[in-house]
């Protein structure tokens, strides 16, 4: 049975304090993914876009594998770096493709392809 | 193609330099065409043993992309008593360069494995060199790990020197195993009460092997008569016919069978 709003302050009352709790609960989200942004900002930040040795060390098998073939080969497309690591081609496209977005490899594109290298 | 040889170790002192001086020398003796690099930036020493003087340039320069590799490189042919031929690439043992090359950034590292890494086509291809040797400096230098980086072979020396066997089997595990490395053992200095049987010496190579999950490609003993020559003979050459040398003659065996 509908009930008509206007004619009961309490029941007024408590829609509105449902609805500020969820918009309480919205922000809350919101401010925690604001958060979450800025450290993910200051950690890219933090990144040194230097490839020298140290930065290969630190970095996980699958993809030091990669950068080391990278600074071997100069500059070369994915299907090159897959002929010298023995992993497919659409494997290293990956991987090369995250040193990109880790700022430590620059990609550039001739034509169909994309060629990857250490900007030195 | 040619090798890149790098002769690494943990700690200084395990003889680095005798063994890279004298397996360049040993390889040249056998007709090779060989080429050895000071890469120790920080205390250099082949410019002790080979004597070479006023040189324009320097490894340091080609690593700072002042000069191409054909500069750097010293002919030490006539003076090796050889089949082969011999080249010799030094580090700039002035006081203001050691400083120098202790403040460089890491783009400046970066760039530097770079030129490292072309030599192979510049050297080895180009050059049609049968070795690059590299005497590196100990540790986890930047020039060091450079140079594993670009390395075929990694021959890492080690002394039986507990805190020296505690930290290449670190290294093994952190270093060489992470770049894929062809990695050998050299120990070296064993005391030659150690190696006075068979079994012992038997023993002793299967301890190493165990210990760096590594084949142990040579255990030379402590020889009086290397240390009191500090570095002035290259036995290879000098003194073909003493144990050292053959120690090193079979090393050569070894690594082109590794």
């Amino acid at each position: 049975m509908s009930r008509s709003l206007g004619k009961n302050p309490a029941v007024i009352l408590e829609k509105i304090r449902k609805s500020l709790d969820r918009l309480n609960e919205k922000m809350e989200v919101f401010i925690e993914l604001q958060k979450q942004e800025r450290k993910q900002d200051l950690i890219i930040q933090d990144l040194p876009e230097a490839l020298d040795v140290m930065t290969l060390l630190s970095l996980p098998d699958h993809l030091r594998k990669t950068a080391v073939t990278i600074c071997k080969l100069g500059h070369a497309t994915a299907e090159e770096v897959s002929e010298q690591t023995k992993r497919a081609r659409a494997v290293e496209s990956g991987y090369l493709n995250q040193l990109v977005l880790m700022s430590y490899l620059k990609k550039e594109r001739k034509g169909r392809k994309a060629y990857f290298f250490v900007e030195r | 193609m040619g090798k890149i040889i790098v002769i690494h170790s943990y700690k200084g002192g395990t003889g680095k330099t005798l063994l890279s001086v004298n397996l360049s020398a040993a390889y040249a003796k056998q007709g090779k065409k060989v080429c050895i690099l000071d890469l120790d930036f920080r205390a250099p020493s082949l410019q002790s043993i080979f004597k070479f003087e006023s040189l324009d340039y320097w490894l340091n320069d080609y690593l700072n992309g002042s000069c191409e590799i054909d500069k750097v490189l010293l002919d030490y042919t006539p003076e090796c008593n050889c089949s082969g031929s011999m080249y010799v690439g030094l580090a700039n043992p002035a006081i203001e360069a050691l400083r120098d090359m202790s403040a460089k950034d890491r783009k400046w590292e970066m760039r530097a494995l770079g030129r490292l890494l072309s030599l192979k086509n510049t050297v080895l291809n180009d050059m049609e060199l049968d070795y690059l040797i590299y005497d590196t400096s100990p540790g986890l230098q930047y020039s060091s790990i450079n140079a594993i980086v670009s390395a075929d072979v990694v021959l890492v020396v080690s002394t039986i020197d507990r805190s020296d066997i505690e930290g290449t089997k670190r290294m093994v595990h952190e270093l060489y195993h992470l770049f894929e490395k062809k990695t050998a053992i050299l120990m070296n200095k064993v005391p030659i009460e150690f190696l006075s049987t068979q079994l012992e010496r038997d023993g002793i190579y299967k301890r190493f092997e165990n210990t760096h999950t590594l084949p142990v490609l040579k255990v030379i003993p402590c020889y009086c008569d290397v240390l009191r020559a500090g570095g002035s003979k290259i036995f290879t050459r000098d003194e073909p016919e003493h144990a050292f040398a053959k120690h090193v003659e079979d090393i050569t065996s070894k690594i082109d069978n590794f």
